[in-house]
């Protein structure tokens, strides 16, 4: 089977349109990203996240309310995933510099949440020590009986992720109804379960805000200096124009959707950059390759036999891992959607930008130069004829 | 088969079985991360200058103690500031016993006479620097102690920060996570006060009541405290679940204060509350006789806290003179007074800490997550390999054996990697994002084979012979591959540079799959091509 039979398309042709698409497009994203702003994550915001799941249907209004009670001012109180199971997604925010932090924000939002439990036991929270103590004061259960019936009440939590009824624990193995009965005198069951809760302070949030920048920096300076090595520092410099397009793009993407940006969306545009720059690499050694050591007058031609040349290979590469991406995107739950976003669009806005992009920018910096080098003619050791040479030599 | 293929497919063979050898059991091998298995990752700060303060209290108390059961008389010791102490009103005429006693407390301090009878010590940097070093040590030591105490299995505490004064605490499997914060954080600096009595008050010592304000307090004592005094909050419980606060004068030379505690456990006072019975060390113990003794029929003050946060639990007055075993009230519930003889008897934390980063996944969310890795992974891939094979055909079938062969190597290397750091007792840790980058690297690895393949049909459209077209497929790629897996490592190198813990997990899935698909897609892709033409040598077409 062959999806791209020799093909001759004049991609080069196309490359004044693209390169004034693009930079509208990029322009475009940063409009977006500058009047919608991005949605960031506590991670790099400091603040409160706490994620709980509710037996009856969760009211998010009775949920604000709750916490406005209490002294906390959400940012954010929200349905997550599946509305039958009743999960709630809350972001409190730092609060205000300098001011004194609660002690433990997280414990308290938890605590404004769940209210008084009056002193019995909630089994929607307790760990598999104290459950174990309840049981051991059931009439007729050893220690190590008590242990184990908890190890399996607490497994039926993790499989159920909440209880609505204790009557639900009487399938478990070992489970008397004399045991339950004394369970149902000693212990109760919330109204809501703990999903997850983080608490990032607003010290890390700086750090963790820098050290993406750096790391995104860093990276993107790194394909130049490799480029650079391997090819040319134009090359290079042609990549990492691709590069900083790919990323303004997406950012415009992610914006524009409102996906919050977490350290894993770092993580994503790390890898797209990573990702991203495979393409171009792919073609620039076709270009040099088709180049064969000799200094060419006109690049069009080649990189257009080049493009064409490495199309399939393109084409096949981006699609497989996209589907790989989506695949994530669709089935890899809520934590690993933002991340699954960004790469979606990433390698469709990547896998263009190394034809329409990076290429053509190197044949217009070319022409720049030798534009500039005809005012100084007669110069037959010039700068083209070394940077030729460096082609050659470093292939 | 020629010989050399022979030997090519042996390490191909023993490679295989070494990745097979630490990757299996993959339970055993392969850690989940606290994101997928439940479990709670804090990052405490220490704070180091706080760690100074009560260091500086610490001279003080026994300092002020030693004067005392020297008999050498002084109006106060006071702290100007963090470093920094000042006794004040000493007989002039005991001057070297002073100097003694100061040599024998704080010896490598800068101690000098700055008047008549008032003498002031200065602790030096290296001292400091010392004292802070001590105080992350001691924390840690502290907090492992109390996990260790609420029975948490497989926890990890360790130092983090560029400067070392961050713990990290990691907690698998903890379900609720408020109460091991609550014990994380306290640092339980347990002290015993005497009051002072404002000159005014003429009454009955065992029933005096403090105002509720510092300036009420100051007022009865004519506008200022004495030095030697310090204020101390207490906290009232109201009939209506509401609090009030009440201002204690007290001694700041503490009679007993936290190191002096050889154990304590939780018990019952003689109503049946709750309470926390302590012992103290046999050299507290006589302090605490001389004390008790002198204040009969007076209140002493239990305070407790950390260094910029301390408070009165309880005031009892004392009945009977005590030596070396007693009890605190402070109006208990049965877990409060359970975690603090627990934290008493750990030890206490010298310094202010405070959580700054704090998540937690419970354990139902943790398995949802691999669920969803599982389903995505396998619907992913399972895509990836039927289009290869549909696409390329038998080639396509020997990617896909490349690509199988690199989830192995990968999980292999998982297995190694604790072997090559030293580390043989830890498992190496799959996260969340660990998984997406397992996934994604093998949607990446796949570039090379298409390369590859690509290659090779070009070639064999030029009308080379499939040997050939083999050989050059691979030879015109492997620059490429190199080329493509570089960048891809150099950006997943700044991302384990920058990222911390999940993000770090995918960093690392990342390199290794990127490391073992040169060996896979270049190495291993290449022999199997050989061993189909070894047995076909004269064939004119290759499904490709």
């Amino acid at each position: 089977m062959r999806l791209f039979a020799d093909t001759h398309i004049d991609f080069m042709g196309l490359s004044r349109v693209c390169v004034t698409a693009s930079a509208l497009l990029m322009l475009a994203s940063l409009i977006v990203v500058v009047t919608r702003g991005l949605n960031l994550g506590i991670e790099f915001t400091g603040g409160t996240e706490i994620q709980v799941r509710y037996a009856e249907r969760a009211d998010v209004g009775a949920v604000r309310a709750q916490l406005a009670a209490a002294g906390m001012s959400s940012q954010v109180v929200t349905t997550i995933g599946d509305p039958a199971e009743n999960e709630i997604y809350i972001r409190i925010g730092a609060g205000p510099a300098g001011q004194a932090q609660t002690a433990d924000p997280t414990t308290a939002a938890l605590l404004a949440l769940r209210g008084a439990v009056e002193g019995r036991a909630d089994l929607n929270i307790e760990d598999e020590k104290r459950v174990a103590t309840l049981l051991a004061g059931a009439p007729g259960l050893s220690a190590e009986q008590a242990g184990q019936i908890a190890e399996r009440v607490l497994d039926a939590r993790r499989e159920r992720a909440i209880f609505r009824s204790l009557d639900e624990l009487g399938t478990i193995e070992g489970m008397t109804p004399e045991v339950l009965a004394h369970l149902k005198r000693e212990a109760t069951v919330g109204p809501l379960a703990l999903r997850s809760q983080s608490y990032i302070g607003p010290a890390v949030g700086r750090e963790l805000v820098q050290k993406a920048v750096l790391a995104i920096l860093g990276s993107l300076a790194g394909m130049l200096v490799y480029i650079w090595i391997r090819f040319q520092f134009q090359w290079g410099l042609a990549a990492v124009v691709a590069l900083v397009h790919d990323t303004v793009i997406t950012l415009g993407f992610v914006s524009l959707f409102d996906m919050e940006v977490s350290l894993p969306v770092v993580a994503a545009f790390l890898t797209l950059i990573g990702y991203s720059v495979n393409d171009t690499v792919v073609i620039f050694d076709r270009i040099r390759e088709n180049l064969g050591g000799k200094r060419a007058e006109d690049l069009r031609p080649l990189i257009n036999q080049s493009v064409n040349q490495t199309l399939s290979r393109t084409v096949i590469t981006s699609g497989l891992t996209w589907l790989v991406v989506v695949s994530l995107l669709i089935f890899g739950g809520p934590p690993l959607r933002p991340f699954s976003f960004v790469l979606t669009i990433g390698i469709i806005v990547g896998s263009y930008s190394t034809i329409y992009v990076a290429s053509p920018i190197l044949v217009l910096w070319r022409s720049l130069l030798e534009r500039r080098r005809g005012k100084d003619a007669g110069t037959p050791d010039g700068s083209a004829a070394r940077r030729a040479r460096k082609v050659r030599t470093s292939g | 088969m020629s010989k050399p293929l022979v030997w090519k497919f042996l390490l191909i063979a023993a490679v295989v079985l070494l990745a097979a050898a630490f990757a299996f059991p993959l339970d055993k091998r392969i850690n989940l991360g606290l994101d997928l298995r439940g479990g709670s990752h804090i990052l405490m700060q220490v704070d180091t200058e706080s760690a100074v303060r009560y260091e500086t209290d610490r001279v003080v108390t026994s300092l002020g103690q030693l004067l005392k059961t020297d008999g050498i008389a002084y109006a106060s010791i006071v702290a100007p500031a963090a470093g920094t102490i000042e006794i004040r009103g000493t007989d002039p005429g005991r001057r070297s016993d002073i100097r003694e006693r100061l040599e024998r407390v704080v010896r490598s301090w800068d101690a000098s006479e700055t008047g008549a009878g008032t003498w002031r010590a200065i602790m030096p940097a290296s001292y400091r620097t010392a004292v802070e070093a001590e105080a992350v040590e001691r924390t840690l030591a502290t907090i492992g102690r109390r996990i260790d105490s609420l029975g948490v299995s497989e926890r990890t505490v360790s130092r983090a920060g560029i400067d070392g004064t961050r713990i990290l605490i990691e907690l698998p499997g903890v379900e609720d996570p408020t109460r091991v914060k609550d014990i994380l954080q306290d640092p339980a600096l347990l002290e015993w006060k005497a009051v002072t009595y404002p000159p005014s008050y003429r009454g009955d010592p065992a029933s005096w009541i403090p105002p509720a304000s510092r300036e009420e307090l100051a007022a009865q004592f004519g506008g200022t405290t004495p030095d030697d005094t310090e204020l101390y909050p207490q906290d009232i419980p109201l009939q209506d679940g509401s609090s009030a606060v009440v201002w204690w004068p007290l001694q700041r030379v503490s009679t007993v204060a936290g190191a002096d505690l050889r154990s304590a456990s939780r018990s019952a006072d003689e109503w049946g509350d709750p309470a926390v019975s302590f012992e103290l060390t046999q050299d507290a113990g006589k302090r605490f006789e001389i004390a008790t003794r002198e204040n009969l029929g007076r209140k002493m003050a239990i305070v407790l806290g950390g260094p910029s946060d301390k408070r009165v639990i309880s005031a009892p007055v004392i009945n009977g003179v005590i030596r070396d075993q007693g009890i605190i009230q402070g109006g208990f519930t049965i877990e409060q007074a359970e975690d603090l003889a627990l934290k008493l008897r750990s030890g206490s934390i010298p310094t202010d800490v405070r959580i700054i980063e704090e998540r937690t996944v419970g354990p139902s969310l943790g398995r949802d997550s691999i669920r969803a890795g599982l389903t995505s992974g396998l619907a992913g891939l399972g895509a990836v390999f039927l289009f290869m094979v549909v696409y390329y055909r038998f080639s396509g079938l020997n990617a896909v054996v490349a690509l199988l062969l690199n989830v192995l190597l990968i999980f292999g290397c998982l297995g190694a990697l604790p072997f090559l750091f030293g580390n043989a007792g830890i498992r190496a840790t799959l996260t969340l994002p660990g998984i997406a980058g397992l996934i994604l690297s093998i949607g990446m690895a796949v570039d090379s084979n298409v390369l590859v393949f690509e290659r090779i049909r070009e070639e064999l459209r030029l009308g080379k012979t499939v040997r050939s077209a083999i050989e050059q497929g691979f030879s015109k790629a492997f620059a490429t591959i190199l080329d493509t897996h570089v960048t891809t490592v150099v950006a997943a190198l700044f991302l384990g540079f920058y990222g911390t813990g999940p993000v770090r997990g995918f960093a690392v899935t990342l390199v290794i799959g990127l490391v073992a698909s040169m060996f896979t897609a270049v190495f291993v892709s290449h022999r199997l091509f050989e061993l189909v033409l070894a047995r076909n040598p004269s064939t004119e077409t290759l499904s490709v």
